[in-house]
């Protein structure tokens, strides 16, 4: 159960190994770490230009070895990893490739450069594989940094009461009686802007958020009682429903710890057994303040 | 426990522990009074105006100005009374939920008869007003109309019909659609729409007034009485919106002033721009235009192609009116399903009514339900048939909600009233006699279907719903709605 890690070149973007480490850590296996670099034209004759094309790329994707090697080395010295360069046309399908080869147990990739610190932001990577993975996907904050030989001490799981969200949950859970990290069902209720003029009173919409309050708790209630009948219980369980104005404001209104990840199922949207990760899901990722897994 | 029939139907709701906002400072919104004025301005301009003067010159001819004012006054009166019933009962919600509260279990399902066909029917109606608007616009910016027996409704009426009224059908579809997608898609959307509407009515006066005749009110009488409030029945829908200011009461900074204020201050302006309307399409066009076949369906837009000779104004009129009746239609909806709601959690209605979808956060299987009838409604019924069952519906609700201010202020004296109505008991009393005159006029059809109508919702209730309410089983109340 490998983790594949992608790591940009040159970006110095750390967040994906330094993800990628306290995963390792907390399930107990090691790293491939894959920096892809563009392939060359695939031409029968190669011409010089392409020649010349190639041994840069090589060069590139040699250094790249270099910096990741460097990088773990500091910040990982304890989880053994392998480093390699493999060129691609699309960085996400040679992601997606390498940790099909090996059967990875999830693909790790950074934020991007564009979003703001300590939030989850794909990049047109991390969106790709987010739409099309089957094997789930990490995606760390922007500039993540894990605590010192961190592990894995919460996993949030993103729970809306549904089929799917009760499956996501049981394998969460699963996995966190495994590393012995506590499990916290999040439910968030976000209040809708109430239309004023339609006269059935300012406050229709809170309403609506009441009861789903009320239904989430009860699902929530439901779902730990199955899962303390299940034998895979996390030691720790608890849940919580957390209301705000937004998305944003309803996440950040919980405490998260900085060493918990929080786990979201994908949308019912993709006909085969792969994330597609739907609008909900799409929000509460932008709005996290630790790094979010995506299962399918 | 059990307990006698009467004690059922006159079992009031108590009133919830109000529960603080659920957030921060963020939701603490206190409206002055110019906010709120504009606020009603814009709940109510647009609801019927778009439409109104084909139903409604017809019956009064240029008199109509004046069962305009009536119409006015008996909303402006009645906006005030239920002003009070708001104020005084610290829930929110329409006046079904006060009523809850306030009267008792069986008037407030009444009210929510009535109520119901306030919103669902005028929801149905907006979007036929909108089919028609829509297919002006069609024909000329493209100069391709939507064939008749698409967009009308199989039922004849003035020499029209067709097999079924598909665009407002459609447009039914796509503001349930929005509506399940969530609610504060809907609230950006409105804003805008205000703005359209007030623009293109403006347009709409200027244009109309550089064709104004005075003789055109020659025979200001000719239709009498009856024809005065036979109009002012049909208009009276035109008004709603008025209400929205009423139930926004526990938000506002100082009731007792800002209140009257803002719905005197709506209303003023409302009945100018209407009036104004009014004063243009009389003094643009000789009375018996007004029903013809092409004017029956985008009124307003055609006068100002007669008017101008010119396909434009009329057209930018068109656009308006398709744009901004969207989003009547959406607002009404809304309404409609936030009151089923209201009553699922009451359990008045199956519970399934009040369940919330986990995908979007809305009401969803009660939204479907709303659209699917409300698209029935649009889709085979003349709007001609359905405006007047809109104002009969709207001016019973009002009329109880008069009845109920004069009750409470005996009943329960002591009840603590941040808004109280001013002249009482002249006041509600006035409200209820403007009321009965407007429902005077209305046509002995539409009584019959609201009898039907009432009937039904009561069965549904005596079978229904008066076993299964929530102060049946002693459920916790919760949250009011």
């Amino acid at each position: 159960m490998t983790l594949v890690v992608g790591f940009p070149p040159g970006k110095d973007d750390w967040s994906p190994i330094e993800l990628g480490a306290t995963l390792a850590r907390s399930v107990g296996t090691d790293l491939l770490v894959v920096s892809v670099v563009p392939t060359v034209w695939p031409t029968p004759v190669a011409g010089g230009t392409d020649r010349e094309y190639e041994v840069w790329a090589e060069q590139h994707g040699a250094a790249a070895v270099a910096e990741a090697n460097a990088i773990l080395a500091e910040v990982c010295p304890d989880v053994a990893a392998v480093v390699r360069w493999t060129p691609g046309r699309s960085i996400a399908s040679t992601l997606l490739e390498q940790a099909e080869e090996i059967e990875a147990g999830m693909i790790v990739v950074g934020s991007g450069s564009t979003g703001s610190y300590g939030r989850v932001h794909p990049g047109s990577i991390g969106d790709w594989l987010l739409h099309s993975s089957h094997i789930p996907v990490a995606v760390a904050t922007h500039d993540y940094v894990g605590s010192e030989h961190g592990r894995l001490r919460r996993v949030s799981c993103a729970f809306r009461g549904d089929d799917r969200s009760l499956q996501t949950m049981e394998r969460t859970a699963a996995i966190c009686a495994d590393i012995g990290a506590s499990l916290r069902l999040v439910t968030f209720a976000v209040r809708g802007r109430t239309v004023y003029t339609a006269g059935v009173g300012v406050q229709a919409e809170d309403v609506v958020l009441d009861r789903w309050v009320d239904q989430a708790t009860a699902a929530q209630a439901e779902a730990l009682r199955l899962l303390k009948e299940s034998e895979n219980a996390p030691s720790e369980v608890d849940s919580v429903v957390s209301t705000g104005r937004s998305w944003g404001a309803a996440i950040d209104r919980l405490d998260w710890d900085r060493d918990e990840v929080l786990v979201v199922g994908s949308s019912s949207a993709s006909v085969i057994e792969r994330i597609f990760l739907g609008s909900n899901a799409s929000k509460i990722l932008r709005h996290s303040p630790v790094p979010v897994v995506v299962v399918p | 426990m059990s307990v006698t029939l009467s004690e059922q139907l006159t079992r009031k709701k108590p009133m919830a522990v109000k529960k603080g906002p659920h957030e921060g400072p963020d939701l603490e919104r206190s409206f002055g009074t110019f906010q709120l004025t504009m606020f009603g301005v814009g709940a109510t301009v647009g609801t019927g105006i778009f439409f109104v003067l084909q139903e409604a010159v017809p019956d009064a001819g240029p008199a109509v100005i004046l069962s305009f004012l009536i119409a006015g006054l008996a909303a402006g009166l009645s906006a005030l009374c239920y002003a009070e019933l708001a104020s005084a009962i610290p829930v929110s919600g329409s006046t079904y939920s006060y009523a809850y509260h306030a009267l008792g279990e069986l008037v407030a399902m009444g009210i929510a008869a009535c109520v119901l066909l306030e919103y669902g029917v005028a929801a149905s109606a907006v979007a036929v007003g909108w089919s028609g608007y829509f297919n002006e616009l069609l024909d000329q910016t493209i100069g391709v109309t939507i064939p008749e027996s698409l967009s009308y409704s199989p039922i004849p009426y003035d020499g029209t019909n067709g097999l079924i009224n598909l665009p407002a059908i459609v447009l039914v579809a796509l503001c349930t659609m929005l509506l399940i997608r969530g609610a504060s898609e809907s609230a950006r959307v409105n804003t805008v729409m205000v703005l359209i509407k007030l623009s293109v009515l403006v347009l709409f006066i200027a244009i109309g007034l550089t064709a104004f005749q005075a003789d055109r009110f020659d025979n200001f009488w000719a239709s009498g009485s009856a024809g005065i409030s036979a109009a002012a029945g049909t208009i009276f829908f035109s008004f709603i919106g008025l209400d929205a200011v009423s139930t926004a009461g526990e938000e506002v900074r100082n009731p007792q002033k800002a209140l009257p204020r803002a719905i005197i201050g709506a209303l003023v302006i409302v009945v100018t721009i209407y009036v104004l309307v009014a004063v243009a399409g009389v003094g643009a066009q000789p009375i018996d235009e007004f029903s013809s076949p092409e004017q029956e369906s985008a009124g307003l837009s055609v006068i100002l192609e007669n008017i101008t000779g010119s396909a434009t104004p009329g057209t930018i009129l068109a656009a308006g009116a398709v744009i901004s009746i969207f989003s009547v239609t959406l607002v009404t909806l809304y309404g409609q399903t936030r009151i089923l709601f209201a009553m699922g959690r009451d359990r008045m209605l199956p519970d399934k009514f009040a369940e919330v979808s986990p995908r979007t956060l809305t009401p969803v299987f009660n939204t479907i339900v709303v659209g699917v009838v409300v698209a029935i409604i649009a889709g085979f019924v003349p709007s001609d048939y359905l405006w007047d069952t809109v104002s009969i519906g709207t001016l019973i609700a009002f009329s109880t909600v008069a009845i109920g201010v004069l009750v409470l202020r005996r009943t329960q004296p002591d009840l603590e009233r941040p808004f109280k109505v001013p002249g009482y008991p002249v006041t509600p009393l006035l409200t209820v006699a403007a009321c009965v005159y407007v429902l005077s006029g209305l046509a002995a059809i539409t009584w019959v279907i609201f009898g039907v109508w009432l009937a039904a919702v009561m069965a549904f209730y005596f079978l229904w719903g008066r076993h299964h309410s929530r102060l049946n089983s002693g459920l916790p109340i919760g949250e009011d709605a």
